[in-house]
């Protein structure tokens, strides 16, 4: 067993999330703040606002006249668009490294996050609560940050993690456990935790390959969960781990979603993939 | 209906033939990669005689349970539309099914994922079904499983390989 301080001094190392991602996040999701509060922000950070409105004039949201402001890109864009990019901006820098250990290349690991946070998106519009559409992005954004400090203690452990897997049918996730100590998503929870995320989004973050039978009762985590579910099923980036996480139908009953609806979800997911190419290269 | 053939990033002479699209190449010296297949299936053709050859990467087995998403504008994510469009490619250059190598890769499944979601068993079941009215059987099949993988085909020597990581390579 790999001594866990090892494991847990190492988020240190990470880039600490701006503080301002906080503030926007918390913002967004009070029903009483406006968008003025939120543009306000923005605009006290001139390098959020100009990659902000780099993006903004880019050819992923194709708008018919340049955007030159904080306030004229929120009207344009919308609220959503403008907190997503705020987020995606937040976290890249530390995602787009080259995580060791799970058979990922550079900025592959950020691929699968702004995929997912995609697809969470996709989901939450149609089956989720509207107020907590930013908390399940946001949290199938981050969802696997725990990777990029357990990747090095995989590799020293693979084959043994492998074995539990292949022969003995275990999670991945619960052979990291078993094997390490700790699995990625306790470790991501932790870094969350430094970092003063939202208890929920925590939660999620520590349960979002849903083990624990009581995160499938959860709406939000259930909905990161299959977002994740549905990017391994699309190969999206998926490394040493693949496809090899429990699935829970029951999780799908209770979202009323059926097959059908799966397989729409991963052709608009798969119909999207090129415009997705833009946030992840921003 | 345009089949995207050529939109593909070229890397040296390898050439991704990504999700929800073909590639079809007579240049000995290229070699066509789909990387990271899941659900979805890649499947390669060679044809020995004429030297050509192509990958297939499909998503999805059933255009039609894809409610707004228009096949005619992604006829390569879907089998039912995409083998047609790409077996067409093979004929239209004089290639014959009964000299057809193919090898398929791919139809992955979460752990314990039930049959009803089971996306990469309808993805094997559509294509065999799709192959059976070309008459065509595979040389070579690898699906299933919870790994993702790697095909890729060789033009010049027509050889495919399967890679699946922590589990190495098979030529065939």
């Amino acid at each position: 067993m790999t001594d866990l301080n090892e494991i847990v001094e190492q988020i240190d190392l990470l880039e600490p999330i701006p503080p301002i991602a906080a503030q926007i996040m918390a913002l967004a999701q009070d029903p009483n703040s406006s968008l003025s509060k939120i543009a306000d922000l923005i605009r006290n950070d001139p390098a959020l606002t100009a990659n902000l409105l780099r993006t903004c004039n880019s050819v992923y949201f194709g708008l018919s006249r340049q955007v030159e402001s904080v306030k004229d890109a929120a009207a344009m864009v919308g609220l959503d668009h403008i907190v997503r990019l705020v987020l995606l901006n937040s976290l890249s820098a530390n995602f787009k490294k080259e995580p060791v250990g799970y058979g990922l290349g550079e900025g592959e690991l950020w691929r699968h996050a702004v995929t997912s946070a995609h697809v969470a998106g996709m989901l939450a519009d149609r089956f989720g609560d509207s107020q907590n559409k930013h908390l399940i992005y946001t949290a199938a954004l981050v969802k696997d940050i725990g990777k990029l400090i357990l990747g090095r203690f995989v590799s020293f452990s693979y084959e043994k993690i492998n074995i539990l897997v292949r022969s003995h049918g275990h999670s991945f996730n619960d052979a990291e456990q078993m094997v390490i100590g700790m699995n990625h998503e306790e470790l991501g929870a932790m870094v969350g935790q430094k970092w003063h995320f939202t208890p929920k989004l925590i939660y999620i973050i520590r349960h979002h390959h849903l083990s624990d039978e009581s995160a499938r009762q959860d709406r939000e985590t259930s909905l990161v969960y299959l977002a994740d579910i549905i990017c391994m099923m699309m190969g999206v980036c998926t490394g040493a781990d693949g496809l090899s996480y429990r699935f829970y139908g029951d999780v799908l009953n209770r979202l009323n979603l059926s097959e059908k609806d799966l397989q729409s979800i991963i052709a608009e997911a798969g119909k999207n993939r090129q415009q997705m190419e833009i946030l992840v290269n921003q | 209906m345009v089949p995207k053939q050529l939109n593909s990033k070229a890397i040296s002479l390898m050439t991704a033939v990504n999700c929800s699209e073909m590639n079809i190449s007579n240049n000995p010296v290229e070699t066509l990669v789909a990387f990271s297949i899941g659900a979805g299936i890649g499947i390669s053709v060679f044809d020995r005689v004429c030297g050509v050859g192509g990958i297939l990467n499909f998503m999805l087995p059933d255009s039609t349970r894809a409610n707004g998403v228009d096949p005619e504008n992604v006829p390569l994510m879907f089998a039912d539309t995409g083998v047609p469009v790409f077996m067409k490619a093979f004929f239209d250059q004089g290639v014959r099914p009964e000299t057809m190598k193919v090898v398929i890769a791919g139809g992955a499944h979460v752990m314990d994922q039930t049959a009803a979601f089971n996306i990469g068993q309808k993805n094997f079941e559509a294509l065999k079904i799709c192959l059976a009215g070309y008459d065509l059987k595979t040389y070579r099949e690898d699906i299933g499983g919870t790994s993702c993988r790697t095909l890729s085909l060789e033009i010049g020597s027509g050889r495919s390989c399967i890679k699946i990581f922590g589990h190495g390579e098979v030529k065939v």
